[in-house]
């Protein structure tokens, strides 16, 4: 099921709000199974065949997480009983999600003729992160036992399940635990409601309204320098409107139930470096890699080479995550690259004088802006010979179409580059704070303005009037 | 109620208005034209065939309906009218599969035509989803239950094209906003729906249609990354599963109606490119016709056409775009075939025109400019 359909927004969401606020009168239990079986039916009415899966991969974990926690286990018992979760975890994933592209590589190599042609379960990716996350703490001891359905719920909790954010333990099943939550607060009912309504707003409108001009670059037809040029950065504006719109509006139903999801994004594209833009950019994505994987490499601590080593390692694996291809891989590796040369220019590049900060700032936000849209080439290309092609062109200003379309499109991408720099973000407008629980203080009491109110409204009509029929989100394919 | 409260159904009221003042402008204006013909505002049509032809089936009266691909997607409904002495509806839509022709077709059943031109080839019978998981078909609109016509009363998009068109009908901005109409921001710029998906009348026909951009696309087919995509769709079983399904199912649906079915006038080149680098495609083409004429020719409401074998056309490379699409002074040639009965498929020599195809793909030799 979709965010952006109407059988979620108008009989889902409302059913499973009311049902939740309802059992929460009389228990505080019934609301998180209700909250569970209800994220299983979102997950079945169109993963159906991969519900068994979601299923087994939560009690394999759960009784990992049993052990390592409750079992009173020998240190090297538990290093296994650590190490056959993680790698279980890993070898369900490699299944569904690399078979295909690691037999496809070894038929290149050894003219072999392995077929691999398996469905990849919508979500895996995501879930078998956050239980990962969730082993690795209950080994170093930072886990409380928690009851299934809690753990059930941290993992199947819909609003995340699909496409994340990433979610920690630690964060999300306090919170499922707490009995305030299964009580309707009309304050972060209304504010939920302004953030899915401008989440589906950049999904409905802006992602899905500059969709078509990605084709000018991604088409059937070769491009001209321009609508090669139009092309990546629609696609650009289109993915961060998207995914940042889908995080929006999940972090925004959350609140409705009361619960605080952490922030996905923070105006990226405003970033002024490749470290800075990592900052905003997915940003659960990048805590976990760094937390679960850069810093158990060694991170920073055993000198330069091997903190460059680690850096290019998790960002290639950083790529490959996001899906089985050679393209996601050169994307990896490019912001690999990009983030060497920005830690190595930190340390030995010269000092910016304090009368250059401001244009050096302006050439720094333009050079990471360009970085970023030319590793969007590897991201959106179906292979590694349409995004060199994409490139070339990209590089060829003797090409030029220039016609009537492509002048109305660059006015489109000039108008979707001015809401992603200059706008604020929904969590800025919204006074979003994940860490001490808050949000909307400045619309709590009389102080909304019925400007402020009304214009939300408007923003959740048209993204309603927006919803198109199978407009999937571009992250549910990782 | 506290302050929260109120303010949750402020919002949630003035959603729905705004959510319902759009429903009304598109119910008012209705731009496909499918609750009632234009009358109060200027009747405007999109080149989204998929779209456009569920409100074309209501609106427009017709006796005659042409279906197609791309390759009939340039004919003129009056051309049709003239050459055949019909009232036509052209409902050809570009790279559309048998599926979604023949979902298209018998939704437009509905309103009794007595004809059907359909402009077929091989590759509309390859593998497709079905019509409810096609993503550019909007199947509920032409069924016009109660999903689709949500669908079309709650779409921004139709309530700005209704805007649109509504502002154009008042003189004082007409001439204004018809400037702006590009077809780039608006997607219903086409007055006349003679003009839908046609080519415009200044087209310079020589250098869209020449042996040079005919040369140039063989040569782009037969590149190595691009060998492959010549056997794409031609998959035999799913090929004969949809002549089955979409075709012979709806023509012995309705034995009431005649159907002129015709296979396109290729280019020689299409068939050469097969032989020279992917022959197994070939032979399927081969044996796709063999199953299926001697099926469609004996079905007594079908009269069938192959110009496939049209040699004075196939073999003159100055009538294509590329390997597959002719020029328009073909689509009147064939209009005239059709008239006359020419090239018609014998129900009882059926495979005649194809023994003359393979011999000219056989015999054919590359002089390339």
């Amino acid at each position: 099921m979709l965010f952006n359909s109407y059988a979620f927004i108008f009989v889902f969401l409302p059913v499973v709000l009311a049902g939740y606020f309802w059992l929460g009168r009389h228990s505080n239990l019934a609301p998180v199974i209700w909250l569970a079986a209800a994220s299983l039916l979102f997950y079945s009415v169109s993963n159906w065949q991969f519900v068994a899966l979601l299923l087994a991969s939560i009690a394999f974990n759960y009784l990992i997480g049993y052990l390592l926690i409750a079992a009173k286990l020998a240190r090297a018992a538990r290093f296994a009983a650590l190490t056959v979760g993680v790698a279980g975890d890993l070898l369900v994933l490699g299944i569904y999600k690399y078979a295909g592209f690691f037999a496809a590589n070894l038929n290149a190599l050894l003219a072999t003729h392995f077929v691999v042609d398996i469905l990849l379960p919508v979500g895996i990716s995501f879930y078998t992160f956050t239980q990962i996350a969730f082993l690795v703490d209950a080994y170093r001891g930072n886990v409380a036992r928690y009851a299934l359905p809690h753990y059930a719920l941290f993992v199947t909790y819909f609003p995340h399940l699909i496409a994340g954010p990433i979610l920690h333990h630690k964060d999300m099943i306090p919170q499922f635990e707490r009995e305030e939550t299964k009580h309707p607060q009309a304050h972060l009912i209304l504010c939920g409601l302004i953030i899915f309504a401008i989440g589906l707003f950049k999904k409905t409108c802006l992602a899905d309204g500059i969709q078509p001009l990605v084709s000018q670059a991604f088409g059937p037809n070769t491009p001209t320098f321009d609508q090669a040029w139009i092309g990546a950065l629609a696609y650009t504006f289109q993915l961060y409107f998207d995914f940042s719109g889908y995080s929006d509006m999940a972090i925004g139903m959350s609140l409705m139930f009361g619960i605080f999801l952490p922030l996905n994004f923070n105006s990226p594209y405003k970033a002024t470096s490749i470290i800075d833009f990592w900052r905003r950019w997915h940003m659960t994505l990048s805590q976990f890699l760094r937390d679960y994987l850069y810093i158990p490499l060694g991170g920073n601590r055993h000198g330069s080479l091997l903190r460059y080593t680690n850096l290019m390692t998790t960002m290639l694996l950083g790529g490959l995550w996001h899906g089985a291809a050679w393209t996601f891989v050169v994307w990896g590796a490019l912001h690999g690259g990009y983030l060497c040369v920005n830690h190595a220019w930190n340390n030995f590049g010269p000092k910016v004088a304090p009368r250059f900060e401001k244009p050096a700032n302006v050439a720094a936000f333009i050079l990471t802006f360009l970085g970023v849209v030319i590793a969007w080439v590897f991201f959106r290309a179906d292979s590694m010979a349409t995004a060199l092609s994409v490139l070339s062109k990209m590089a060829d200003p003797t090409n030029i179409a220039l016609g009537r379309g492509e002048l109305a499109y660059a006015v489109f991408i000039a108008i979707y580059a001015a809401i992603a720099w200059f706008a604020p973000n929904t969590q800025e407008m919204m006074g979003y704070d994940h860490k001490n629980r808050k949000v909307g203080g400045r619309l709590e009491g009389a102080g909304l303005r019925p400007l402020y109110l009304y214009a939300a409204a408007a923003v959740l009509a048209f993204g309603i009037l927006g919803i198109q029929q199978h407009s999937e989100f571009i992250y549910f394919r990782f | 109620m506290n302050i929260a409260a109120k303010n949750i159904t402020r919002l949630l009221c003035a959603s729905a208005a705004i959510v319902l003042a759009a429903a009304l402008l598109t119910f008012a204006v209705d731009p496909l034209q499918l609750f009632r013909p234009a009358r109060f505002f200027a009747a405007m049509y999109s080149p989204d065939s998929r779209m456009q032809d569920a409100g074309l089936i209501r609106s427009q009266q017709f006796d005659a309906v042409f279906m197609g691909t791309s390759l009939g997607i340039h004919f003129r409904q009056s051309d049709i009218d003239k050459a055949l002495g019909v009232r036509s509806l052209k409902l050809a839509m570009t790279g559309s599969n048998s599926r979604e022709q023949s979902f298209v077709l018998d939704s437009a059943m509905e309103r009794r035509p007595k004809r059907v031109i359909w402009q077929m080839d091989d590759w509309i019978f390859g593998k497709a989803p079905d019509v409810d998981s096609d993503i550019f078909l909007p199947a509920n609109l032409y069924r016009r239950n109660a999903s689709g016509l949500a669908e079309y009363l709650l779409s921004g998009a139709m309530a700005r094209e209704s805007l649109w068109i509504a502002l154009r009908s008042f003189p004082a901005l007409g001439p204004v906003v018809a400037k702006l109409t590009n077809g780039v921001t608006f997607k219903f710029p086409i007055t006349d729906v003679d003009d839908i998906n046609t080519l415009r009348r200044d087209t310079d026909i020589a250098a869209a249609y020449n042996k040079a951009k005919a040369f140039a696309a063989f040569r782009s087919m037969l590149a190595p990354s691009r060998r492959g995509s010549l056997s794409q769709g031609y998959d035999l079983d799913a090929m004969i599963n949809g002549l089955q399904r979409d075709a012979i199912g709806l023509i012995m649906k309705h034995p009431e109606v005649q159907f002129d079915i015709y296979f396109a006038p290729y280019s020689v080149l299409q068939f050469v490119a097969m032989r020279d680098a992917s022959p197994a495609t070939l032979k399927t083409s081969y044996d796709f016709t063999t199953y299926a004429f001697p099926r469609l020719a004996q079905l007594p409401n079908v009269r069938l056409y192959d110009f496939r074998a049209v040699k004075e056309v196939t073999h003159d490379l100055d009538n294509y775009a590329d390997v597959l699409h002719h020029s328009p002074a073909i689509d009147l040639k064939i209009l005239s075939w059709l008239a006359e009965g020419k090239y018609r498929v014998d129900p009882k020599a059926p495979l005649a025109s194809l023994e003359q195809l393979k011999a000219q793909v056989e015999a054919y030799r590359l002089e390339q400019p």
